[in-house]
């Protein structure tokens, strides 16, 4: 009797010290991440200035019907919907076959893992102040073209005309993220057992066969990953079209939502429209989100 | 017969996809090497066409210029040690924050622990975009604007660090941790030596996931910081592009110095950056 009082004695001590070693992280979600969300949901009901001190003003839907009809609005859905579709199917495609690629080969497998994954490592504020200049006029994105096109002096407008612009951004982003993705292919491919390729080979199989009937499907689920993890990292995109903007490029063509998001809020002091706009972006990350948890649920192959 | 000809094709193909990586290799890497040779010439050779590749002179000057900024003042160095001591910072708090609540998650059995365990890995749904300007507001309220609070506290834990830790304690032997309290240990002294000290490479790869989003962070600090002294190194990057007297050499100099310490870190920590980028998929090294 004793012993087993003093058991559950020892058992509720130690559920108190559970619990107690979780109140930091209860305090610090509810601070930094539930607080400001329920904040942006309900500020966007409100008319809102960041300077001013009378109190906001509640105008309902306002804000949401006034986005509707906003041409900004729209400008930047178009400007991010064309940025994340530009960037995340060509990113997942070539990623994949270069780690297919890689993978096929016995050796350079970690150098050329390497090679692509460096520019991950330069913060993107460093990656698009490089772009910049090589999208100079003088620079060496026309002397590359020109080369290969063979349209000597040309000057494409890479920051000037819309369409350059934006193709521009999708580059840069590109560019830095096309290794990181490589490399989780890699890791996917390597987890297939090297038995099923080799009965495979031994069953007469060649290589494309191999790919398309085993290496594809059994990456499936990988694939949907990096598709999903694309596509948000490319939503919430900032840094490259910041810095072009500020070093002279048009607004128009890459306004994507989070700069106008934070243009709304700080140039405009408009907080109550940044946070409707805040909330359409939370409510897609969200769907995204949750697509990601199912998928890497399911992701647990049985070989 | 047929055999020797599809040996033919698997070598050409094979032929083929050496040349494929090597050349995507290569047009990888010419922008950073663009960016170190730019660093070392004057603006007009890098301007100038076609691009020489090669510095005809080690022009150390721009180096210079981008330390000491265009209005002498050096601020760069102080902007530098800043982005150290946000990131470091920030680092050892989320390990040590994700790890013992991680910890607690893991480890006890109590009421509500599933529910503590979901809201926090709900939060994982809320884009960091969706929120700055409520925190931006909170952090203003708190008197927090150009400092190092601003910088560094809201960003303190992760719910992808709690849900890493606790996925590696899960399987951290119960043995070592009964055999302490056994032992007489506290509570909060078994977490510290014990726990710690045996989870090392969950806490290696959390800490250099945080060390490089702070590194990179721009969108958070144009918020909360004015003035230049409290500058971390992207906006004094921004900053620097924009003014009129930065020579094209100058701003690569300053780009290559923002970009050595990622650099070391990678080289003595290549399996943590990788394995960084694997934990999302649940991939096994």
């Amino acid at each position: 009797m004793i012993f087993i009082k003093k058991k559950t004695g020892i058992e509720k001590k130690k559920a108190r010290w559970g619990f107690i070693f979780t109140i930091p992280a209860i305090i610090f979600f509810s601070v930094f991440s539930f607080y400001p969300i329920i904040n942006a949901f309900i500020t966007s009901f409100y008319k809102k200035d960041l300077l001013s001190l009378s109190k906001p003003k509640f105008i309902g839907l306002g804000n949401y019907k006034y986005l509707i009809h906003s041409e900004s609005f729209w400008n930047s859905v178009k400007a991010t919907t064309i940025f994340t579709v530009g960037t995340f199917i060509p990113l997942v495609i070539i990623s994949l076959i270069l780690a297919v690629f890689i993978s096929s080969r016995k050796r350079f497998q970690k150098f050329f893992q390497m090679s692509y994954y460096s520019p991950a490592l330069l913060s993107s504020v460093v990656a698009a102040t490089i772009w910049l200049l090589m999208f100079d006029p003088r620079g060496l994105a026309n002397q590359f073209l020109n080369f290969i096109l063979n349209t000597p002096g040309k000057d494409y407008k890479w920051l000037t005309s819309s369409g350059m612009l934006r193709l521009a951004t999708i580059i840069v982003y590109f560019w830095k993220y096309i290794g990181y993705f490589t490399v989780i292919f890699v890791t996917g491919i390597a987890s297939i057992p090297q038995s099923i390729n080799e009965a495979a080979r031994i069953d007469g199989a060649n290589r494309w066969q191999v790919f398309s009937r085993i290496t594809l499907p059994l990456i499936k689920p990988t694939t949907l990953l990096v598709s999903v993890m694309a596509m948000t990292q490319c939503l919430k995109t900032f840094s490259t079209q910041y810095l072009f903007t500020q070093s002279g490029a048009p607004l128009k063509p890459i306004d994507v939502i989070t700069l106008n998001i934070y243009n709304t809020a700080i140039r405009d002091h408009q907080i109550g429209r940044a946070s409707a706009m805040s909330i359409i972006l939370f409510v897609i990350i969200m769907v995204l989100t949750l697509i990601q948890f199912r998928v890497s649920k399911a992701e647990e192959v049985q070989y | 017969m047929p055999k020797q000809k599809s040996y033919f094709f698997s070598t050409v193909a094979d032929i083929l996809i050496w040349i494929f990586l090597t050349v995507f290799a290569i047009i990888v890497l010419v922008p950073l090497v663009f960016m170190f040779t730019a660093s070392f010439m004057p603006a007009k050779d890098i301007m100038s066409i076609p691009y020489p590749w090669i510095p005809k002179t080690f022009y150390i000057k721009n180096y210079w210029q981008a330390l000491r900024g265009n209005d002498g003042s050096f601020i760069y160095v102080r902007n530098i040690l800043n982005s150290f001591l946000v990131a470091s910072v920030t680092s050892i708090g989320t390990i040590l924050l994700c790890s013992i609540t991680g910890y607690g998650l893991a480890k006890f059995q109590y009421k509500g622990r599933n529910f503590i365990l979901m809201m926090i890995l709900s939060t994982m749904m809320i884009p960091f975009e969706a929120i700055m300007i409520p925190l931006y507001l909170i952090v203003t309220n708190l008197g927090w604007q150009d400092t190092y609070w601003a910088l560094i506290v809201p960003f303190l834990m992760s719910a992808f660090g709690v849900f890493l830790m606790r996925q590696f304690l899960l399987t951290f032997p119960d043995e070592l941790i009964d055999a302490a309290r056994i032992d007489g240990a506290s509570e909060i002294g078994i977490f510290f030596r014990v726990v710690l000290p045996n989870s090392v490479p969950p806490m290696a790869t959390l800490a250099i996931l945080t060390f490089r989003s702070q590194w990179d962070s721009l969108l958070w600090p144009l918020l909360v910081i004015q003035s230049p002294k409290m500058k971390t190194i992207p906006l004094y990057i921004v900053q620097f592009a924009e003014e009129k007297f930065t020579n094209e050499g100058a701003l690569m100099a300053a780009a290559v110095i923002a970009s050595i310490p990622m650099l070391i870190l990678f080289l003595s920590l290549t399996k943590y950056f990788i394995g960084g980028s694997n934990v999302y998929t649940g991939g096994k090294e």
